[in-house]
């Protein structure tokens, strides 16, 4: 803080410095290699199992990330797409014999019929209207499902009794005995989603999208389709998203309507977007990191135990068996406290909010930007 | 025939709760264009009150909306100037977050503190029916359509006849020439938001006594309100009345044809219908 106007290099200007790029990709690199060793460093079943949950709802958040935040249709009706991913392929393996690995490909064709329905049906809509149409659809299969009792067996769910190993040319490579094979599973989907959002971000596709969230009248008068984006958009999702689905399925064993088709699940899915950063590559990375620890923290009964470790709470008291006893149920208070915080502190996610903090460290207080900058490029 | 009345009678017995619950979502959302994802759970909060009144202190469910209706005036009133009031210039996807939000911390303080039991009010009339016509009528919804005629009455008495509710019609057709006009928009969003959160919970309380009471029950009734307030179009007060009553309706009718698990399938089908066909609702301004 010299209080000198300090210029800033003209490629801090015009955007990224040249080498970001390159670093980013090392660090990305790094960090993988990392993940793709960490099950031979760490042996605890539950460190493996920690760290599925956050791939997955990393998985879940970019796969809403595609039409909620790059397209700006706010969908809370994926859960539609995550249940239906997830029975295909269950009741597929459980009543038929089909092994998941075929099944899948039920799975991923079922959700791209689901959102060409969907799709068709919600975005005549806008805004508003299209949340609520997008909550109704949804609603309505999770009902069929439920009241469908000899097709999907209703609320009872289906549980995986066993899962066939995994085969290839007469040897096996896996018996899904450990935790290992899932993890390695929701590493690849959690990088997939990872990378298809930052191949649509910067495709022709990605434009056009981002163009319809930003104005889709003047999008559409420069001859980009809303409805043609829109719904390939969500087909891109909705496809992910039951590929979530059939990794929850497969990995939990146990799916039923509650816990695959709830709209609790779809505004988990939402949450992860809007906690992390929306529309951006790495937001739902940062929103799991938040997201996942905590409530896990609050399931594990961490926080109860810090207050009875802190001497707040005694143990013993009424209010201490109270809170031993109830507070782990209650993970999902965190998610609402969380997004109403986000929304009034923080509108751009942590990411966002971390980006403008290290941004006003960065520049000198008192140093204006030029105003011929400021007046061109915004504020950095 | 007999059962087609009676499950008519029924669904409009309930449908008066609806409405109640519609019209509260609908000035809310005429005065501050937002819409209100915990509706369901302001509504199941004066169920909660109820229930603590009727076990704690012996309240009459139906005379505990004396009580009800005060205090989650004042509720709405806190959370309007606390909440909602800083995102009403946001985007409406961040408002929506916002309410959404705010539910998920309603329910859940609500399990955490009396957990995810079902509850239920036992009245000595809780069972007992009344005749109309030959028809038999469940007698606490029969009360409770009483009350509700009541109430909706005198809403409409105060927001046409007083000052201070045509100053909420102004706001609610006009924020900027409301205000312009030397209407106070701030204080009338505060009011707003009080009266809808009053009016869901004392749509609570009134169905107390025929519900189960759990903190999730609240959902259901959200996008159903929704429903509700889009078929008769947004903003009209009259529309969603309407709108509750036809809900009603195709829901006991749904219940007593089909089956009860897929009543509610029937309502979104129609919602959906109304959203593509005639998204204005039957009774609202163009606005889609």
């Amino acid at each position: 803080m010299n209080g000198a106007a300090r210029l800033r290099p003209l490629a801090e200007i015009r955007g990224k410095p040249r080498g970001f790029a390159a670093t980013g990709m090392v660090a990305v690199l790094l960090v993988t290699a990392g993940l793709v060793a960490f099950p031979r460093m760490v042996a605890s079943p539950y460190a493996l199992h920690l760290m599925i949950l956050f791939f997955l709802s990393v998985a879940m958040g970019e796969s809403w990330n595609i039409i909620g935040g790059y397209c700006g249709q706010y969908s809370v009706g994926h859960a539609a797409y995550f249940g239906v991913g997830s029975y295909a392929t269950l009741m597929l393996l459980q009543y038929r014999h089909v092994a998941p690995w075929w099944g899948v490909w039920v799975a991923i064709v079922a959700a791209l019929i689901v959102s060409l329905v969907i799709g068709s049906i919600c975005f005549r809509l806008r805004g508003p209207y299209f949340v609520l149409a997008s909550i109704a659809v949804a609603e309505i299969i999770r009902l069929i499902v439920l009241n469908w009792k000899q097709f999907t067996n209703g609320a009872e769910g289906i549980l995986l009794v066993d899962l066939p190993p995994l085969e290839f040319g007469g040897r096996v490579l896996t018996d899904w005995l450990s935790k290992t094979p899932f993890y390695y599973l929701s590493l690849v989907l959690g990088l997939t989603t990872l990378l298809v959002n930052y191949v649509v971000e910067h495709s022709k596709l990605g434009y056009c999208l981002q163009a319809i969230r930003e104005d889709q009248d003047a999008a559409h008068s420069l001859g980009i389709s809303p409805p043609f984006y829109k719904n390939v958009a969500l087909a891109i999702s909705a496809v992910f998203t039951a590929l979530c689905g059939v990794f929850y399925g497969l990995y939990i064993g146990f799916i039923d309507p509650a816990s695959v088709l709830a709209v609790d699940l779809s505004v988990q899915m939402v949450l992860i977007c809007i906690i992390g950063g929306i529309a951006t590559n790495f937001g739902p990375v940062v929103g799991a990191l938040v997201l996942v620890p905590l409530s896990e923290a609050l399931r594990a009964n961490l926080l109860s135990k810090l207050l009875f470790s802190v001497g707040l709470v005694k143990e013993s008291s009424r209010l201490g068996g109270f809170l031993k006893e109830n507070l782990a149920h209650a993970h999902v208070l965190i998610y609402g406290i969380l997004v109403v915080v986000v929304i009034l502190f923080m509108p751009d996610g942590v990411l966002g909010f971390a980006k403008k903090l290290i941004a006003k460290a960065a520049r000198p207080l008192s140093a204006e930007p030029s105003p011929l900058i400021g007046g061109i490029d915004g504020p950095a | 025939m007999r059962v087609l009345l009676q499950s008519a009678a029924s669904g409009i017995l309930i449908g008066g709760v609806y409405a109640l619950v519609g019209i509260g979502l609908t000035i809310i959302y005429g005065v501050m264009r937002v819409i209100n994802f915990a509706h369901g759970e302001l509504l199941m909060i004066g169920m909660y009150l109820t229930w603590i009144l009727f076990t704690s202190f012996g309240v009459d469910p139906f005379l505990s909306i004396a009580i009800t209706i005060p205090a989650m005036f004042v509720f709405g009133a806190v959370l309007q100037k606390v909440l909602i009031n800083r995102v009403l210039n946001a985007l409406p996807q961040n408002q929506i977050l916002l309410t959404i939000g705010l539910g998920l911390v309603l329910s859940n303080l609500v399990m955490l503190i009396y957990t995810s039991d079902y509850k239920i009010i036992t009245t000595r009339y809780s069972s007992s029916t009344v005749n109309l016509a030959g028809i038999p009528i469940s007698a606490p919804l029969a009360i409770s359509l009483v009350i509700t005629s009541a109430i909706t009455a005198i809403l409409y008495l105060f927001l046409l006849k007083t000052d201070t509710g045509q100053a909420i019609r102004a706001t609610a057709q006009d924020r900027d020439a409301a205000q312009l006009m030397g209407i106070n928009v701030k204080r009338m969003s505060v009011l707003a938001f009080g009266i809808g959160t009053a009016l869901a919970g004392t749509a609570g309380a009134l169905v107390s006594p025929t519900y189960y009471i759990f903190p999730q029950v609240g959902s259901a009734f959200t996008l159903k309100a929704f429903v509700i307030v889009v078929l008769g179009g947004m903003g009209s007060v009259i529309g969603a009345t309407l709108g509750g009553i036809i809900i009603g309706v195709t829901e006991s009718l749904a219940a007593v044809y089909v089956s009860s698990g897929m009543k509610e399938v029937f309502v979104y089908v129609l919602f959906l219908l109304v959203l593509l066909f005639k998204p204005a609702g039957l009774l609202g301004r163009s606005r889609v």
